[in-house]
């Protein structure tokens, strides 16, 4: 998959739209540098959005092209390409593709000419959908026909990728329109160019494991400097071979597994080991314990649990709940425990991820943050979701990951026992601020929902407690239906 | 034949031990170099730094005694950073020389991915061994680590982070994984259960 950065054009200058106004251009001032700043790499595929040239119907950024086309870019100019000439035009700058919106979805006789004119290859047909329906002029008009009836159009015609640009606005709080991409895939073999919604390299990755998305346009998160180019481009070079893992989680009560809706209402759901070693055999990655009697209680019957579940446990092992200093941390390691997860005495004391760090190595040390949402943010919970901080859950878990935590156990209180879903937006904003891995915790009931947490949550690992203890869903379901949709997971099914 | 454990303060070793007994192996977990040296199938592990395994292993004179095992005849594993330690020298904090019993140089692992790597990998056969009787070409290992061997002649199966390294090796009668079979599940306890099965 290529990624591709798109500049939008005005006057000359990379400029940013707020709401499509053209009065509330943002600059950023001239292309080639704003390309140097961004370290675009010589004999990049380059997207170029002529603005002005789309309001007014012409060629107008004539210029920008021929010379970042000299500067050995891949050039692909879009905006107000309404006839022959204007393609000519463009394609005389040094332009090596065209991308045409308005007339893909109106003109088919038109779209038909430019590809007998300029070849298939050069012509890429732009599409931007609201809610699965097809938009022209700029996102002003409804079109009279479908998705669906637009690519077969266009694959007639020998044309191989299109551009395809989601515009619902719900979409963009959940990030790229994953769903949307695999739909076309399953009806065309048309490969997708994706557009909108990219805010981070893991939304790339994500992307990448479609199929048939055969690039991504970045513009905003790139200006922004959320993402960063070489990196993207590397992580999404290197092979599908960490799988993502599923992590049933053990709630225990005086060496008692229970469960319950919100943290509260509790009930008992079994021993321990017995829970654990079925678990292992159903195929689970690694194995979380939280020990929810321990903020209130003392921590020796969570101590006795944790060895005696390492005792028949061989996949790792991580402890929650309790842990307030170093000497409980190497108590729980002595145990058994592969990893702690700190919350409550690291928010008291942040210090403590440092110090457990520098003793015991970061891959020993998670995050555990309880977050409520308030508002448009989200702040920390403590003693077990029950008592609210003014911790900014975002700003927390990266000072966190600059501490010294290897992971994060990012749970959501008010998704948690409900197996309504993830919060996809919580994931979303945390995820994409940290390079240490996030489980996502508190929501899961279907198996969309673990593939959601991860393709569009960023998630690397995904944790749930009732619906394995239920027997909802099997770990080998979940496992599967990941495959299925071209997360690479560890095969035990 | 009993197996030795290599009794490290610098390693996770009674997970080790929880695992090779779980094969049904005489397990003997021991510190002392006589002991070692007279073992005929020995497991040296090792957790955290490679310059603090190795000055262990030297200051305990438990150097000398793998290699006089390994002389007389002893099968070896390494696991982790006991694995490393196989190796001639490591560039992690400075340049500290191994034991020198597998050639090849341990170096951090380099690329966009966040170090220490921490997780399950995939692993690839590159080798036939006896270490991998039944287990199945990519299957998944769990991984701690932030320095790896690279490309080794005695490389019997890779992994790739951020590139290719050598996740495990044999040269005759010394194994070396990079991963930990102690947590990997099934396929890591048919891995110790074929180391303990050389004969």
């Amino acid at each position: 998959m290529q990624v591709i950065p798109s500049l939008d054009i005005l006057e000359g200058q990379v400029v940013r739209l707020v709401r499509g106004e053209f009065a509330s251009a943002k600059s950023y001032g001239e292309p080639a540098q704003v390309l140097e700043s961004l370290q675009v790499p010589r004999g990049s595929r380059l997207h170029l959005v002529d603005l002005e040239g789309s309001r007014s119907g012409r060629p107008i950024e004539t210029e920008v092209v021929r010379r970042l086309a000299a500067r050995d870019l891949s050039v692909q100019v879009g905006g107000g390409i309404r006839s022959i000439e204007d393609a000519r035009r463009w394609l005389d700058c040094g332009a090596v593709r065209l991308v045409v919106g308005t007339v893909a979805a109106t003109s088919p006789q038109l779209l038909s000419q430019l590809v007998e004119a300029f070849g298939p290859q050069t012509i890429v047909p732009a599409i931007d959908v609201k809610d699965g329906v097809v938009r022209t002029d700029g996102w002003e008009r409804e079109s009279a026909r479908g998705v669906d009836d637009i690519l077969a159009a266009v694959e007639s015609l020998g044309i191989r990728e299109v551009l395809i640009t989601d515009i619902s606005h719900d979409g963009l709080l959940k990030g790229p329109s994953f769903g949307l991409y695999r739909q076309i895939r399953s009806r065309s073999d048309l490969n997708v160019i994706a557009s909108g919604g990219v805010t981070s390299v893991s939304d790339l990755i994500s992307l990448s494991r479609i199929g048939n998305v055969s690039g991504a346009v970045i513009g905003r998160a790139l200006l922004e400097g959320k993402i960063d180019l070489e990196r993207a481009r590397a992580m999404i070079a290197s092979p599908g071979t960490i799988p993502e893992r599923i992590i049933p989680c053990l709630d225990v009560r005086d060496g008692r597994v229970v469960k319950g809706v919100s943290f509260t209402n509790i009930r008992d759901a079994g021993d321990p080991v017995e829970c654990a070693m079925r678990y292992e055999a159903e195929g689970a990655d690694e194995l979380v314990i939280l020990d929810i009697s321990a903020t209130d209680r003392d921590t020796g019957t969570a101590l006795d649990t944790v060895h005696r579940v390492a005792d028949s446990l061989f996949i790792p092992l991580t402890v929650g709940g309790g842990v307030r200093t170093l000497d409980d941390f190497r108590s729980m390691l002595r145990a058994g425990a592969d990893r702690i997860a700190i919350n409550t005495a690291a928010l008291r004391r942040p210090e403590l991820i440092r110090e457990c760090a520098e003793e015991f190595g970061i891959q020993a040390v998670v995050l555990s943050c309880d977050a409520k949402r308030d508002g448009d943010r989200w702040v920390a919970a403590v003693r077990g979701g029950r008592e609210l901080t003014d911790v900014d859950v975002v700003e927390w878990c990266m000072r966190a990951e600059a501490l010294g935590a290897g992971e994060l156990l990012l749970t959501s209180v008010d998704k948690d026992g409900t197996n309504s879903g993830f919060d996809i937006e919580l994931l979303r904003a945390v995820s994409a601020r940290l390079n240490i891995g996030v489980i996502a915790s508190g929501g899961a009931g279907r198996l969309e929902d673990f593939s959601e947490a991860i393709e569009s949550g960023g998630a690397r690992a995904v944790l749930a407690a009732s619906l394995f203890h239920d027997r909802q869903l099997t770990i080998g379901q979940v496992k599967q239906h990941l495959a299925a949709e071209g997360i690479p997971v560890r095969r035990t099914f | 034949m009993p197996t030795t454990l290599i009794d490290s303060p610098v390693a996770n070793v009674a997970n080790i031990a929880r695992a090779l007994r779980s094969t049904g192996s005489e397990l003997v977990v021991t510190s002392d170099p006589d002991a070692i040296a007279s073992a005929r199938s020995l497991v040296l592990p090792g957790v955290g730094s490679f310059a603090a395994a190795r000055s262990w292993l030297r200051q305990h004179r438990i150097d000398d005694a793998i290699r006089e095992a390994v002389a007389r005849g002893g099968w070896l594993l390494g696991i982790c950073v006991g694995h490393q330690a196989l190796f001639e020298q490591s560039f992690e904090m400075g340049t500290t020389k191994g034991l020198g019993l597998l050639h090849g140089d341990v170096t951090r692992l380099a690329g966009p991915l966040p170090v220490p790597q921490i997780g399950w990998n995939t692993v690839k056969l590159t080798g036939s061994s006896p270490l991998f009787d039944d287990i199945a070409d990519d299957s998944s290992f769990y991984f701690v680590n932030s320095y790896a061997a690279s490309g080794v002649a005695s490389e019997i199966a890779s992994a790739d982070y951020s590139g290719p390294f050598t996740a495990a090796a044999q040269q005759g009668r010394v194994f070396g994984v990079q991963f930990h079979p102690e947590k990997s599940s099934a396929a890591g306890l048919q891995l110790l259960r074929n180391f303990v099965a050389c004969k």
